[in-house]
């Protein structure tokens, strides 16, 4: 199609010019030639030479001339197909992808046909998810370009996606017999693996199957045919030949827990003997697998168990496999086998120490002198599992008495320090740990979390630099690769720290690995039909569309919301303020001194912030001009810097949590917490309806939890004080939907129940309860009070008590200094070692290295490890 | 422990199971590019909980039709789970599937000079032979021994198609690397 506004030919020429220096990324030589047009007064308002210098101009990373010139271009010639599809490809290097989308269907309104921007429409489509629209699409360069690959593979995709199997199957059937002709490659190879995914996912397993075995020859991925086809044979109910695939697939790789299942449940073995029998086949026949013997214990029954685990352990003990304990600890789930491991691991330290040998046996070989070590080793986790600090480090010193050197050994003493409450301590351990072996990151990155989680946030910072990039600080290091745990956890303490723009920082940062790893996806989605990888493009896909369901999103998020929820409530004060002396009772000479001084100090700290400013401008140039360096992409749109104390003082905070919230919404719907988040901000909103929203998808996931109970007492006592001022519909909605949550009880009814019920046995249950009875009903605080601080009746942990402490400390139960003091003796003596509990003084005389800041005590000891 | 072969969904921890153990570190978008490329050749060693305690991302180095070969681009075990023979048992399992899937002839890798653990993994329990040394590979400017393991025997097992001896390595030296 002609351009709507043609230029003579020499111009046109030199437009062409413009064009092919924009392919090249020659942009100077861009500019120039469209300063040749648009120096003639006769072109100087050409549209598409104006949009094309625009384009050009964002390439250099002047992105507001780039906007202007392009917008006016536009303006300037709004039918031409050329100025859409550069606004469209301006807006798609800003991300702006629904933008970007409207801009291409206008340039093909222009031009129908129009290739280049069909196919990157396609590829935003695909990007936004938009199913529809990209089948379309996708059907229509289809029809223009029949002969290509690619044409097939996206329609047939486009259907896929949509769930139309059928269609997609008939059309790689079609593109299989007219198009692909030997010789029969890896492409050809993972072709016929997506076209069989299609078939599974159409649940036609009986003909997935028979295409599996027509074309298994041309297929070269052995260890997927095998795979897919045991998964068909298994659901067709067909056992004889599920079993062979998967003992085939044994043989392949013998470490591999799923082959073991799927060959159990192929021999429909249920008896727990049959399967202890079953798996003594496989230890024989792989004598040097762990998987076969392992899995065998998880299944043998007491009887068994005993014999079978001595042999385990023993057989760990004497080779010296350090992490054994780690490798035994799920069966712990089961108390009598875990009883049964402490008898025998005690019986051996007893033996190896006295003998030398497992157990008394004289005819039993000696074991070497580490088998002792590992013993203690051994049994001072299992102690620790078990949260008896003293004995844990009672078989961990002796083992460092036994060998002083092994880095190992003191690992697990911090471990045992941060289980009992000494983060402090604890990271003090891992720091004699890493300075043994300095070349290993695990141990430093170790130390570094420990760090964090005794609030250290300086000395993480430090440790972690002996690993990343010289040069540059290693926080901007870690951040650039994307280094979440280190992120989360600096979250977390910064948020204990009360460090609220750090820890938002921190939130923002990992928020911004997530769109990042959703911007990655880009690339691949023409990438991956060349390749033909069409299997894992469809994973791919699928793990972009719940990406934030990983636990480092919720984790950051959930200190971003709670972070923003607390500055709603108390939002920062202004640093500058300071109070204005006195000056009444001043002598007008002295009034006169101060004055001037206030003035000169006035004076200096402008200057000191005008400088401060350049230097910000000149940081942010340099971080720029970096970015633009690192990247080689000019048209990467810039993200604001994240200033720590500017998002503290966001200005709505409410709807900042939100942004955080929504992902979670959808794809951590199954955790309670999500829900509670919500009614909490919505609680604040004063939203009604989204409030109940919130409490009914909790309240199905657990209707007897302790902070659910919470908000439910409130939501309660809001809509009361709400009373006739509600919208009469949106009234009637909540009546209905609540009547089974309230039960037709008052605010106070809730609370004595649920503290009359088992939540009362727990100690959030307890807490929590308390909490709102207090609320209610001010006159029972010592009735409260008592059930908040008992240790007796409810299983306390370190980490809810120092959640009781701070809630007593916060004044939810008024004042009550006797109380808190006598609850924090209570809880020393129940656990000694927790630092939270311990009077403000020196770090324990058994640390390697002087506590140099121990008096930087932790709010909170996270030990949700 | 559990041995397979690695899926999208398991990149974005094997991201995280580098940083944690090792000083080469990339973008996601360059797991991306391994896991969408040769989706055969990475694998993991996960817990019973799921969590990657192991990982081996490779690839292919395709120069030509005669120098077709693998190459691991990274090998990690977390310390905590080292001695129980992990890094073999994903190296051997990553090089069957570069013979099958691409036809492989040989695997090179990179490892420093300085990581002794690692080399003896390489030459004693795995059969890789060092090549030459790469002077100042890594960007703290150490060097490099640049190394490769011939895949003939995979090859040959492979199509006989009962590869299951021949792929254990008779050693007893275990010690699992840090590269």
């Amino acid at each position: 199609m002609p351009p709507s506004n043609p230029l003579p030919p020499k111009e046109n020429a030199l437009f062409k010019r413009i064009l092919r220096c924009y392919e090249h990324k020659q942009y100077k030589n861009g500019l120039k030639f469209a300063k040749q047009i648009l120096s003639n007064p006769k072109f100087a308002e050409h549209g598409e030479t104006l949009a094309m210098k625009g384009l050009t101009l964002n390439c250099l990373g002047r992105k507001d001339e780039a906007y202007e010139y392009v917008r006016r271009g536009l303006r300037n010639d709004l039918k031409s197909p050329v100025c859409w599809h550069v606004y469209g490809l301006l807006q798609r290097s800003d991300k702006k992808y629904d933008e970007a989308i409207k801009c291409y269907r206008n340039a093909l309104k222009w031009e129908k046909e129009n290739i280049q921007i069909l196919r990157d429409l396609s590829l935003l489509q695909i990007q936004m998810r938009d199913l529809e629209g990209y089948k379309d699409t996708r059907y229509q360069l289809f029809m223009l370009r029949p002969t290509q690959r690619a044409s097939w593979i996206g329609f047939a995709m486009s259907y896929h996606l949509l769930g139309d199997y059928e269609m997609a199957n008939s059309i790689l059937d079609a593109f299989r017999t007219n198009q692909m002709k030997g010789p029969y490659d890896y492409e050809h190879s993972e072709l016929l693996l997506y076209q069989n995914m299609v078939l599974a996912e159409s649940g036609q397993y009986e003909r997935a199957l028979q295409h599996l075995q027509k074309f298994q020859s041309q297929i070269l991925d052995k260890l997927s045919i095998k795979e897919t086809s045991g998964e068909y044979y298994l659901k067709l109910k067909r056992f004889k030949e599920a079993e062979a695939v998967y003992e085939d697939l044994l043989k392949r790789n013998p470490e591999n827990v799923m082959y073991y299942q799927k060959l159990i449940e192929a021999k429909q073995l249920s008896d727990p003997d049959e399967k202890v029998a079953f798996f003594d086949v496989y230890k024989k026949e792989f004598p040097r697998a762990i998987a076969p013997r392992r899995l065998q214990l998880t299944e043998a029954p007491a009887a068994v168990f005993t014999r079978l685990v001595d042999e385990y352990l023993r057989h760990g003990l004497h080779k010296g496999i350090p992490p054994l304990f780690v490798d035994l600890r799920s069966l712990y789930a089961d108390q009598s086998k875990a009883d049964t491991i402490e008898k025998l691991v005690l019986q051996y330290v007893e033996n190896l120490s006295k003998l030398g040998t497992f157990s008394s046996d004289p005819s039993e070989p000696k074991q070497p002198a580490s088998a002792l070590l590992w013993a203690y080793y051994y049994a001072a986790q299992h102690f620790d599992y078990k949260k008896d600090t003293d004995r844990a480090l009672h078989y961990i010193d002796a083992a460092i008495e036994h060998t002083p050197t092994l880095i190992e050994l003191f690992i697990v003493k911090g471990r045992i320090y941060k289980h009992a409450g000494d983060p402090v301590s604890a990271y003090q351990w891992l720091e004699e740990a890493q300075a043994m072996d300095t070349a290993d990151r695990y141990v430093n990155s170790k130390c570094a979390r420990y760090m964090l989680r005794a609030e250290h946030v300086k000395r993480a910072e430090d440790m972690c630099a002996k690993f990343t990039r010289e040069g540059v600080p290693a926080t901007e290091n870690l951040n650039e690769m994307q280094c979440m745990w280190f992120q989360t956890e600096a979250a977390a303490a910064y948020q204990r720290l009360h460090q609220w723009g750090e820890a938002l920082k921190k939130a923002h940062e990992v928020d911004r690995h997530f769109s990042e790893i959703m911007e990655d996806q880009f690339d691949f989605h023409s990438y991956c039909m060349r390749k033909m990888t069409l299997r894992s493009y469809v994973g791919l896909l699928r793990l972009e569309d719940v990406l934030r369901s990983h636990p480092f999103y919720f984790r950051c998020a959930r200190v971003a919301i709670q972070v923003y929820l607390r500055l709603y409530a108390q939002p920062l004060q202004d640093v500058q303020q300071t109070t204005e002396p006195d000056t009444e009772n001043l002598a007008p000479s002295e009034l006169k001194k101060l004055r001037n001084k206030q003035r000169k100090a006035k004076r200096k700290a402008e200057q000191e912030s005008a400088l401060a400013a350049q230097v910000q401008v000149k940081r942010e140039q340099h971080h720029k001009a970096r970015q633009q360096q690192e990247q080689g992409d000019p048209e990467a749109p810039q993200l604001d810097e994240l200033i720590p104390d500017k998002l503290a003082r966001a200005e709505d905070p409410l709807e900042q949590a939100i942004k955080f919230l929504q992902p979670l919404r959808t794809l951590a719907a199954d955790r309670i917490d999500t829900h509670l988040m919500a009614f909490e901000i919505y609680f604040r909103k004063e939203k009604p309806l989204l409030m109940l929203q919130s409490l009914k998808r909790a309240w199905r996931l657990d209707n007897t939890h302790h902070h659910l109970h919470d908000c439910l007492v409130r939501f309660r006592c809001w809509l009361d004080d709400a009373g006739d001022s509600l919208n009469a519909s949106v009234a009637a909605v909540i009546a209905a939907e609540t009547s089974q949550m309230f039960a037709g009880r008052s605010a106070v009814q809730m609370a004595e129940e649920f503290l009359a019920g088992p939540a009362r046995k727990s100690q959030e249950g307890a807490l929590w309860g308390a909490r709102a009875l207090r609320r209610l009903v001010p006159a029972r605080t010592q009735e409260a009070l008592r059930l908040a601080t008992d240790l007796d009746s409810t299983q306390p942990t370190i980490q809810g008590c120092v959640e009781v402490l701070e809630s007593l400390k916060d004044g939810d139960f008024g004042p009550c200094e006797k109380e808190t003091e006598e609850y924090i003796l209570a809880c020393r003596a129940k656990f000694p070692y927790a630092i939270a509990f311990k009077p403000p003084a020196p770090a324990p005389a058994d640390v390697p290295a002087p506590a140099q800041d121990a008096a930087l005590q932790p709010k909170e000891i996270a030990n949700n490890n | 422990m559990n041995i397979r072969c690695a899926r999208p969904s398991d990149l974005m921890n094997m991201q995280h199971c580098n940083l944690l153990c090792l000083p080469e570190n990339y973008q996601m978008k360059y797991y991306f590019y391994h896991g969408l490329s040769w989706p055969q050749l990475s694998y993991v060693a996960e817990d019973e909980k799921g969590h990657i305690v192991g990982y081996v991302l490779a690839k292919m180095e395709e120069d030509g039709e005669d120098n077709r070969h693998g190459h691991i681009t990274s090998l990690a075990v977390k310390r905590s789970h080292r001695r129980l023979g992990l890094a073999q048992k994903l190296m051997n399992q990553a090089s069957l599937a570069m013979v099958e899937c691409f036809q492989a002839k040989y695997v090179s890798l990179h490892v420093r000079k300085s990581n002794r653990a690692a080399l003896n993994l390489y030459t004693n329990s795995l059969g890789f032979k060092i090549l030459e040394i790469e002077p100042k590979y890594y960007a703290d400017g150490e060097d490099a021994y640049s190394m490769m393991r011939d895949l003939s025997a995979f090859a040959a097992e492979s199509k006989t198609d009962s590869q299951s001896d021949n792929l254990e390595i008779k050693s007893d030296s275990a010690i699992i690397s840090q590269c």
